[in-house]
């Protein structure tokens, strides 16, 4: 059974995902989507301010974690030779980019207006912060941690579109701009999508390397998981975009309360697809 | 069942821990070694630079000790740590430490002492 730290390391990890992929996405939206998301101007900045205090308080958490694993024990967390010893390691230099990155989102979205790209450039150190670090870095090239990055980038565009979307199509009145909205992020998303898989896919191929790593190790079987919830996910944009979007365009009755639901099932997709990423960043090696 | 059977593939699947298992220590004395006495030092070496963040000793499967690991600084491949007197029995030896690259690193081993 996986020991406690490590249950522990992959919660922090799960919640550090969402936070910085929520914050970052959100202020992505909100600068590429500014005319069909000027109405929610102050409730996405407030959103993205909430996810990122999140993977501020997850990635310090995450730290003080590992000083627990090192020690074996709970004061590992708050031991200050220890924590000094972890700061000279690549999670050192991860959590700084992260604390940095988060500090100036925060800051850009509290401010707003022009502030948003300030805002944008911190979530994009933040996302950065997971390209220095872990399976890809280790392989040491900057192709590679390019294609991490854009993986991320289009990632978090994905997620963050999901809050407005689902708030302005809850209400009669916004059906109109959520259908905009919709609309809008349909076009880039032909690209991102297929920019998001292709880059999944080069990861896996150079990481996994073979069906049998694939088929056989627990890396392989929770990446499996993690394409399962990818492809479900698909499944909803393709149904959102190809039918929803377009009904909520003609202005279709009840659209806008499946264009929610819809919505709500893409959450649960991204769950299971963050989870199943916290595991094997977090506990699992990379088939050799 | 069916839900206890799916929490119980899960942790099976999670099943590794956050540790990474250095494979390429070498140590003296040697695992699985059977010995006249008890030596005086544990001889540690790595392929890569690690700082020993914990040594646990347990003899006889009882007696529990933490290792004194000295005054360390910055990466180092050879750890020599002074070795507690406990006659014969066999000496099981748990380590943990921070590989240079920021993995934590675990492994064990034993020898007896006739």
């Amino acid at each position: 059974m996986a020991d406690l730290w490590g249950l522990a390391a992959i919660a922090t990890k799960f919640f550090l995902y969402l936070g910085v992929l929520s914050s970052g996405g959100l202020i992505l939206c909100r600068l590429v989507l500014a005319d069909q998301m000027s109405a929610l101007d102050r409730a996405a900045r407030i959103w993205a301010i909430g996810f990122a205090i999140l993977a501020v308080a997850m990635a310090a958490l995450g730290f003080a974690v590992r000083g627990a694993v090192l020690m074996d024990d709970i004061s590992g967390m708050v031991d200050p030779s220890i924590l000094a010893l972890l700061w000279q390691t690549p999670p050192g230099e991860a959590l700084l980019f992260r604390l940095l990155g988060l500090g100036t989102l925060v800051l850009g979205a509290a401010i707003g207006g022009r502030w948003l790209w300030v805002a944008a450039i911190g979530g994009a150190v933040a996302i950065w912060s997971f390209c220095e670090i872990g399976h890809v870095a280790s392989q040491d090239r900057l192709w590679f941690q390019s294609v991490l990055f854009a993986h991320l980038i289009a990632a978090a565009f994905w997620i963050g579109i999901f809050l407005p979307l689902s708030r302005l199509s809850r209400s009669a009145d916004t059906l109109g701009d959520a259908a905009a909205l919709g609309h809008r992020f349909g076009q880039i998303a032909a690209v991102a999508v297929p920019l998001l898989v292709v880059a999944g896919a080069i990861m896996s191929w150079r990481l996994v390397g073979s069906v049998s790593a694939l088929l056989g190790t627990g890396y392989g079987l929770w990446l499996l998981a993690k394409l399962a919830a990818v492809a479900l996910l698909l499944a909803l944009a393709a149904l959102n975009k190809v039918r929803l979007v377009p009904a909520l365009q003609r202005g279709d009755p009840g659209v806008g309360t499946q264009l929610s639901k819809s919505i709500s099932l893409e959450w649960l997709c991204v769950g299971v697809i963050l989870f199943a990423t916290a595991i094997f960043t977090s506990v699992l090696t990379v088939p050799t | 069942m069916k839900r206890k059977f799916g929490v119980a593939l899960l942790l099976a699947v999670i099943g590794t821990s956050v540790f990474a298992h250095s494979d390429k220590e070498s140590v003296t004395p040697a695992d699985g070694a059977v010995l006249d006495n008890v030596p005086e030092t544990l001889e540690m070496r790595f392929n890569e630079g690690m700082r020993l963040t914990k040594v646990e000793m347990t003899h006889a499967d009882t007696h529990v000790e933490t290792l004194d690991l000295g005054a360390q600084s910055g990466f180092v491949k050879e750890f020599s740590l002074p070795l507690v007197q406990m006659g014969s029995g066999l000496y099981q030896i748990e380590w943990r430490g921070l590989g240079v690259d920021g993995h934590p690193m675990t492994g064990s081993f034993s020898f007896e002492v006739k």
